[in-house]
């Protein structure tokens, strides 16, 4: 700033709250220097500035802290004094100095060098572990859920059950015997319920066979209640990815009314052996929003009363 | 900070803050118990205060707990002291200085902190503004009104300075 009429008292202000740069405290200086009628105004300016004035605060014992004894501090300070010496050779000293030890354990005294200890730290029950506890616990939960929902069918129906896959491009469907019926969006997995009013020879049919594809028919592009049931020969082991090769149709009725496994949303692919002894069934767990939706909503209700509780 | 730079501070920064505050309020009791206090709080907090901020946050705590005493005990200016003596200022140092100190009185609270901030304990405007929560330019400009006023006061009342 240029030292002129008009700013010479900004920069007598500045000058004497010690906030110029050393350069323009000598500026300062060099133009009182030359121009003697401003140094009376900084004279004045120089005035209103208050001198030391030392007031002791009186309970200054009051606001101390008593340091701790055995602080680390106080430990260190009577380390020191101690020197050179260890810690080994003060308690040796100090257990020759107790009167009731024999003299052969005082002599056996040795100095044990320690071992770097390891921290042991404790089980840290941090936000993302409580995440994923949550997560496998509500997994849990559904899963069990669903194993207590499930109606375990007779031996003789469970080997009846029929797994069909529907894609919209080519509908493909593995089938092992026959049944369910159930359509989601682009997959559907059908179940074809033989009942025990249905055709009983056509049933025995079906129940000869070990793989079979099931394709249902569509009327309007909606999904018909008739499947067309085509054989395939036993020998074939791989009906995820076969084409439907039609050997021999039947038509078989299903029933329109949804039965408890049909809302299920467990599948069961069961795969055949060449053992007729032994089956191979996999599950297949697929999530109902609407279930999941509704057990979150009691899992955030929940949590938000211990909230509400812990605020009160 | 430990417990023994916790003690240091006692003995380096509670005058400073003690003078402070009953230079502003001009009640001594009340001084030491807005000292206490702010000693009190750094205590609490001293694993979150560093050594070298601990003036600072001692000066900002005191600061603001006094603005909060005045408030609730709506104190004003001791009447017998808003009036200064027609005394010409040569008389000496010291009623020179007890003029100046009978001047700042008559400041506002805002302006008679950044002086005594200023003058008492060499803080710069930043650290001032950090203080009184105020900024650079703000402290700059309360400050010299505030130079200004003292001024013309002793001026007024002293001819042999203007």
């Amino acid at each position: 700033m240029q030292l002129n009429e008009s700013t010479y008292e900004t920069m007598f202000l500045l000058y004497i709250d010690n906030e110029l740069s050393p350069k323009e405290r000598l500026e300062v200086e060099a133009f009182i220097a030359n121009n003697p009628s401003y140094a009376l105004a900084m004279e004045a300016l120089k005035a209103t500035v208050l001198s030391a004035d030392n007031i002791p605060y009186a309970f200054k014992e009051n606001l101390k802290q008593q340091l701790d004894a055995t602080s680390l501090e106080a430990l260190e300070e009577d380390w020191e004094e101690h020197g050179n010496t260890t810690y080994a050779t003060i308690l040796k000293e100090d257990m020759q100095a107790i009167p009731g030890l024999s003299t052969y354990f005082k002599n056996t005294l040795k100095k044990e060098t320690v071992s770097q200890g390891k921290i042991i730290t404790p089980f840290r029950f941090n936000q993302n572990k409580f995440t994923y506890a949550a997560i496998a616990a509500c997994l849990m939960v559904f899963i069990g859920y669903q194993q207590l929902t499930k109606i375990e069918l007779p031996p003789s129906t469970a080997s009846q059950l029929v797994k069909t896959e529907l894609s919209n491009a080519s509908p493909k469907t593995s089938v092992n015997n026959i049944e369910p019926v159930a359509t989601i969006k682009q997959t559907a997995t059908i179940k074809l319920q033989v009942s025990k009013s249905s055709n009983q020879r056509d049933f025995n049919k079906f129940q000869n066979a070990s793989i079979a594809i099931a394709e249902p028919t569509r009327n309007n592009g909606n999904l018909n209640n008739q499947a067309i049931i085509t054989k395939l020969p036993s020998s074939y082991n791989n009906p995820m990815t076969m084409d439907a090769l039609t050997t021999e149709a039947i038509s078989i009725e299903v029933d329109t009314e949804p039965t408890i496994d049909e809302k299920a949303t467990t599948s069961y692919e069961v795969i055949d052996t060449e053992d007729p002894n032994r089956t191979i069934f996999i599950a297949n767990f697929e999530i109902d929003s609407n279930k999941l939706r509704g057990l979150k909503r009691k899992v955030n209700s929940l949590f938000k009363n211990n909230k509400s509780e812990r605020n009160k | 900070m430990t417990d023994k730079d916790y003690n240091d501070c006692v003995d380096n920064f509670a005058d400073g803050v003690y003078r402070f505050i009953v230079k502003n309020i001009r009640h001594t009791e009340d001084a030491q118990d807005i000292v206490q206090s702010a000693f009190e709080k750094l205590w609490v907090n001293r694993a979150q205060v560093l050594p070298e901020k601990a003036k600072s946050y001692l000066f900002t705590v005191a600061y603001h707990q006094m603005i909060d005493h005045i408030r609730k005990s709506n104190k004003m200016p001791l009447a017998e002291e808003t009036s200064i003596p027609h005394q010409p200022i040569n008389q000496g140092q010291a009623e020179l200085k007890q003029l100046l100190m009978r001047a700042v009185n008559q400041l506002n609270p805002t302006q008679k902190s950044l002086v005594l901030l200023k003058d008492y304990e060499g803080y710069s405007y930043q650290e001032i503004g950090e203080i009184m929560n105020l900024s650079d330019s703000q402290v700059k400009v309360y400050l010299h009104r505030a130079r200004l006023i003292l001024k013309n006061k002793l001026s007024a009342y002293a001819p042999t300075t203007s």
